[in-house]
């Protein structure tokens, strides 16, 4: 087993090597020599275990005058034996009482009868509330205004009072209320596709109705499943091109790794080549072209070459400009076909209804999040009862409430995080052993 | 020179902040800034160009007017968000320190600013200055209505307090009390979402939408902070709403509230309204209760009654509605005072006609007394038979507190509720048989004579309708006509199933059927006259006749010569198949009322061409741009007035064939 050692070093506090003056700047506050001090506290310590503290005792307690010798002093103190120092520390008795391990104290067994009142631990606070105050801390709290009931009329003519001011501060400007910016009345930006304002609740049409009209309901489902048609092909079409995709993966995976497994094979070939073993087939005749003067006639060639090609060149470009003029004669054309197509679309769209269509909505929307799909409020067919007790609601008006708010414009959707992202936490080791030292 | 303007100092950069910069600039939280923004009305913007406002902006960045967050700064409810934020700071450095009592301490004080000496935070003056006028405000109370009696309605979680819960129902049954003594309850529709309610206050239609009982399922993608902020701002604003309408009747807000009562599922019944003069209070809450404070109009309480009286004497079953209707046409015309806007040409716009009609709603249901059996929708039935007009109304004790009588056998009931299905098998056995021991209760199919039974949705096509309809079709069991919508408004010349024949269909359309009609009489005479005649003669001109008919409802543009020359190639056809067969020709087999009637239609479509000829020549004045617009609201018009043709024509047959049945 190691000995175990007290840590090395100094164990004082810390502090400034050395100051001689306490006046230069260095010397401020920081690290002040103290041991001065705790060594007189020490001291102080010492004496008071010992006895008492000196300064502090009468002389006649500290000192005799001996004015006559005594033959017995010498048995009285015999010659100091010097003993262990282990010893002298053990016999060592301070002057000052122990501290009672006692709970109660000794004295306290007797009473006058009068029972001490329990003290009511006022300041208790129950796991519960506890839970409560840690998440108002963190900032969710109920509510914090007052809704109280409505006991004056907020639209009445009220009076205005009469600004009273004193005469002397009439030169003080006016304090005047902060006017309403223009901007604070404009509606909210309405997220259907057509723009128009949706309104908070759509007026029922009576496909809607709990015993409806028979061709009103089989409008309102033949529309709401070619709906759900749509959107199965659309998911199925997704799946496919998924499919696809993977496959198309896997392909070019599966190739690559033949032509690697093809390459491997062929390897030692290769090697062959590459360590200088050829056959004697395989060599290479190569005519090396003379360098030479160009004539008059092959300089003339080239030239008359240049220009044919630069002229072919040129008639191809015009031909293609030509081409696209006619071009965009046709296209011009083509636009203002469309332009006028996409027009009477929207003339038609405009024209059928006033309000914004909440289900088409545009594809700009606020915040990060998608809207939520509208949920598919319809009863079928089997499920049609003209009973209103055997009516089976469909819908979720809650969900629908949180959504017009969004489709509307007043907030930019959210969506529910259930979990908090945690700080990151890195276990690592304590250097603690470095405080010790094993002994060599 | 113009002087060099600096980029990002003017225009869209200046006029939009982003989401976080604003929330830096008030020095609050994000979800305060939500909050702030949701009471004071501030809804997030779109810059014409992202880029122009800032650079390093994307997709999902949030903007805002500056303006707006720059007014926002004044509002006096940020103190109130600072302060919390203050608080939140202290609360968490006490527990950071262990001083769990501290913090307790902290928060409790803060909750009674009362006695802190710190000021009430309330949205009082955010409604002023939202809604600036009280029509502004009922103009917005849609949302508001809904979003409250969908609280009301919910159970209470962590997120949705209890509190929250009960004050917004006490808000929602303050409001249903005024619209039951102001009558103002319009229209309700049995929808498969919820009930939706109009009524109409101070000009205003408000529209909302109450969801059935017991249904709410609290789903986890929608976050109740914001919808509680919303309730919030809601509760103060319907608060206020009800106190000045509460005032405009003279009434005292808030009404006296039992709260025993309540527990125990009064509703309705646990607010008792009080006049505004305490010295005069007991008169008035008398008045209300008795619905004699508004002075009923003599004339149209007389009518009700007649009309009540009727309606009782039908309940024993030898009454037909034929009778019910002629009253009402007396009654119709004993009242009918009202001038009636017609549109001055025939393809005008409909104008809205006033509503007042023989019955007065408010008197609806006065003279009835009610009985609700407890398969029935108690709230909704108690809301709408007390708006219009009905006094007592009891139910089913399990219904809750608060009825006119809970005693199903009683005698003043006039009509029951029922919703349950008749049942088939053993009933008389069985009702024989145990007497003895349920000689209170009725068996199960068994009835109390002298009342109306009718299923509930009698009670919404009557309101609807503004008429109590014949209660035979609602009877138990029975099956119920289609509920309709009536918010639905009939476009001009849509076929609406509820209105007869005569009055939706157009002239033309008219005339063609008469027509037809005459021929067919014709024929059938002739038929009488000459038995061995043949066939084909009659079936092909039939045809033919039928054939042009189509083509002149394809193509307007035969020309009238045309129309002649093929009567004239008829008549020559005629002729000579007459000759074939070897009889005479009966060229005047036409009848002068026949002919009359073809010329008329003659001249209807001349007009119609003259008509279109003069919206051709106005259509080259447009321009073109506008031309095509119209052509296409020509063409969808078109394809909307085939169809409604045709169900028209659908039902004129079937009504056709059911006059024929009967003769």
């Amino acid at each position: 087993m190691p000995v175990l050692k007290a840590p090395a070093g100094n164990t004082d506090a810390p502090s400034q090597y050395k100051q001689p003056s306490r006046k230069g700047k260095k010397a401020w506050r920081k690290n002040v020599d103290v041991t001065d001090v705790t060594k007189g506290l020490d001291e102080l310590n010492t004496q008071i275990i010992q006895g008492g503290v000196i300064a502090d005792k009468d002389s006649a307690d500290l000192f005799v005058l001996d004015v006559e010798g005594d033959a017995s002093i010498t048995k009285k103190f015999p010659k100091i034996k010097k003993g262990l120092k282990s010893d002298e520390i053990l016999a060592a008795r301070s002057a000052v009482p122990a501290v009672s391990m006692r709970k109660r104290p000794a004295h306290d067994k007797t009473t006058d009868g009068v029972l001490p009142v329990k003290r009511q631990r006022k300041e208790y606070v129950s796991g519960k509330e506890l839970s409560r105050l840690k998440k108002v801390a963190d900032g969710q709290h109920n509510s914090m205004i007052d809704i109280v009931d409505a006991a004056f009329d907020p639209w009445a003519e009220e009076p205005q009072p009469e600004p009273e001011k004193a005469v002397e501060l009439a030169f003080l400007p006016q304090k005047g209320k902060p006017k309403k910016p223009k901007t604070l009345e404009q509606l909210s930006i309405s997220l259907s596709a057509n723009g128009k304002p949706i309104p908070a609740i759509y007026v029922p049409k009576g496909g809607a109705s709990y015993n409806p009209d028979f061709t009103e309901y089989r409008e309102r489902l033949i529309e709401e499943s070619e709906k759900a048609v749509e959107a199965e092909k659309k998911r199925l079409a997704e799946l496919e091109a998924e499919r696809i995709k993977l496959e198309a993966a896997a392909r070019s995976a599966a190739e690559a790794e033949a032509a690697e497994a093809r390459a491997d094979l062929s390897e030692w070939e290769d090697d062959s080549a590459w360590e200088g073993f050829e056959s004697a087939g395989e060599e290479l005749s190569i005519k090396a072209k003379r360098p030479r003067r160009k004539t008059q006639a092959e300089r003339n060639r080239i030239k008359r070459r240049k220009e044919e090609e630069r002229r072919l060149k040129h008639e191809a470009a015009m031909k293609a400009k030509n081409a696209q003029a006619e071009r965009i004669k046709q296209i011009t054309l083509e636009v203002a076909e469309k332009e006028r197509q996409l027009a009477l679309e929207k003339a038609e769209f405009s024209d059928a209804d006033e309000v914004g269509d909440d289900e088409k909505l545009r594809r700009k929307q606020f915040g990060r999040y998608r809207l939520p799909e509208k949920d598919l409020e319809l009863v079928l067919p089997d499920e049609l009862q003209d009973s209103l007790r055997l009516l089976k609601p469909e819908g979720n008006l809650l969900k629908d409430r949180y959504r017009s708010m969004l489709v509307r414009g007043k907030m930019e959707a959210r969506r529910k995080i259930p979990f908090k992202r945690l700080a990151k936490t890195k276990i690592t080791e304590k250097w603690t052993y470095k405080d010790f030292q094993l002994p060599a | 020179m113009a002087k060099i303007k600096k980029k990002g100092q003017s225009g869209q950069a200046k006029n939009y902040i982003t989401r976080t910069q604003a929330v830096k600039k008030l020095q609050i939280s994000l979800p305060d800034f939500r909050k702030l923004c949701i009471w004071k009305g501030i809804y997030p913007r779109e810059p014409r160009s992202r880029k122009k406002v800032s650079k390093s902006a994307t997709a999902s960045t949030t903007f805002y007017y500056t303006k707006d967050i720059q007014y926002l700064q004044h509002e006096p409810l940020l103190q109130k968000f600072r302060e919390q934020k203050v608080l939140e700071k202290k609360i968490s450095r006490a527990l950071g320190r262990g001083d769990v009592s501290d913090a307790a301490r902290l928060e409790r004080n803060a909750g009674r600013p009362d006695q802190t000496g710190k000021p009430r935070y309330t949205l009082h003056h955010v409604i002023r200055e939202r809604y600036p006028t009280f029509i502004d405000a009922i103009r917005d109370l849609d949302d508001c209505l809904s979003m409250l009696f969908l609280f009301a309605n919910l159970p209470s979680t962590t997120s949705v307090p209890a509190k929250m819960i009960a004050r917004c129902e006490r808000l929602c049954h303050e409001f249903q009390h005024y619209l039951i003594t102001s009558h103002s309850l319009r229209k309700s529709f049995l929808s498969i979402k919820g009930i939706y309610y109009q009524a109409n206050i101070q000009g205003e239609d408000v529209l909302w939408l109450v969801p059935y009982k017991f249904n709410q399922r609290v789903v986890g993608d929608i976050d109740f902070r914001i919808m509680g902020t919303f309730v919030e701002f809601y509760m103060t604003l319907l608060g206020f709403v009800n106190y000045r309408l509460y005032s405009s009747i003279g009434l005292k807000y808030p009404p006296k509230f039992d709260q025993t009562k309540d527990d125990k599922g009064a509703e309705l019944a646990a607010l008792t309204l009080e006049g505004v003069n305490l010295a005069t209070n007991d008169e008035t809450t008398k008045a209300i209760a008795s619905g004699e404070g508004h002075g009923p109009d003599p004339k149209v309480q007389a009518g009700v009654d007649k009309l009540v009286k009727k309606l009782r004497t039908e309940s024993d079953g030898d009454k037909a509605d034929e009778e019910m209707a002629e009253g009402e046409d007396e009654e119709e015309k004993a009242t009918d005072a009202i001038d009636k806007f017609e549109p001055a040409a025939p393809g005008g716009d409909v104008l809205p006609q006033p509503t007042y009609t023989g019955n007065d709603p408010s008197k609806l249901f006065a003279n009835c007394t009610f009985f609700l059996s407890r398969e029935t929708p108690r709230q909704s039935l108690e809301f709408i038979l007390r708006a219009f007009g009905c006094k007592r109304i009891g139910w089913d004790p399990i219904l809750g507190e608060g009825s006119f009588t809970t005693d199903e056998s009683d005698p003043s009931i006039t009509h029951q509720i029922v919703d349950r299905p008749i049942i088939q098998a053993a009933t008389t056995e069985q009702g024989d048989g145990e007497d003895n021991q349920t000689a209170q209760k009725l068996g199960p199919n068994q009835r109390y004579p002298g009342r109306i039974y009718v299923q509930p949705q009698w009670v919404w096509d009557c309101v609807n309708d503004e008429e109590l309809k014949g209660p035979e079709l609602y009877a138990p069991g029975a099956a119920l006509p289609p509920h309709l919508s009536p918010f639905v408004k009939p476009t001009q010349g849509q076929y609406d199933p509820t209105v007869p024949l005569e009055e939706q269909e157009t002239e033309g359309e008219a005339l063609d059927a008469e027509i037809e009609d005459a021929k067919d009489e014709a024929e059938s005479e002739e038929e009488d006259s000459e038995v061995d005649n043949d066939m084909d003669v009659a079936d092909d001109n039939d045809d033919d006749e039928e054939d042009s008919d189509a083509e002149e409802d394809e193509e307007e543009e035969d020309d009238e010569e045309e129309d002649e020359d093929e009567e004239e190639v008829l008549l020559r056809q005629r002729e000579l198949e007459a000759e074939i067969s070897g009889k005479t020709v009966k060229s005047k087999q036409v009848d002068p009322k026949l002919k009359a009637k073809l010329d008329k239609k003659k001249a209807l479509e001349r007009k119609k061409k003259e008509e279109a000829e003069d919206l051709e020549r106005a259509k080259g004045m447009l321009s073109k741009k506008k031309r095509k617009l119209f052509e296409q609201m020509q063409y969808t018009n078109k394809k909307k007035s085939t169809e409604d043709m045709k169900l028209r024509s659908k039902r004129r047959k079937l009504e056709k064939e059911k006059a024929a049945g009967k003769a």
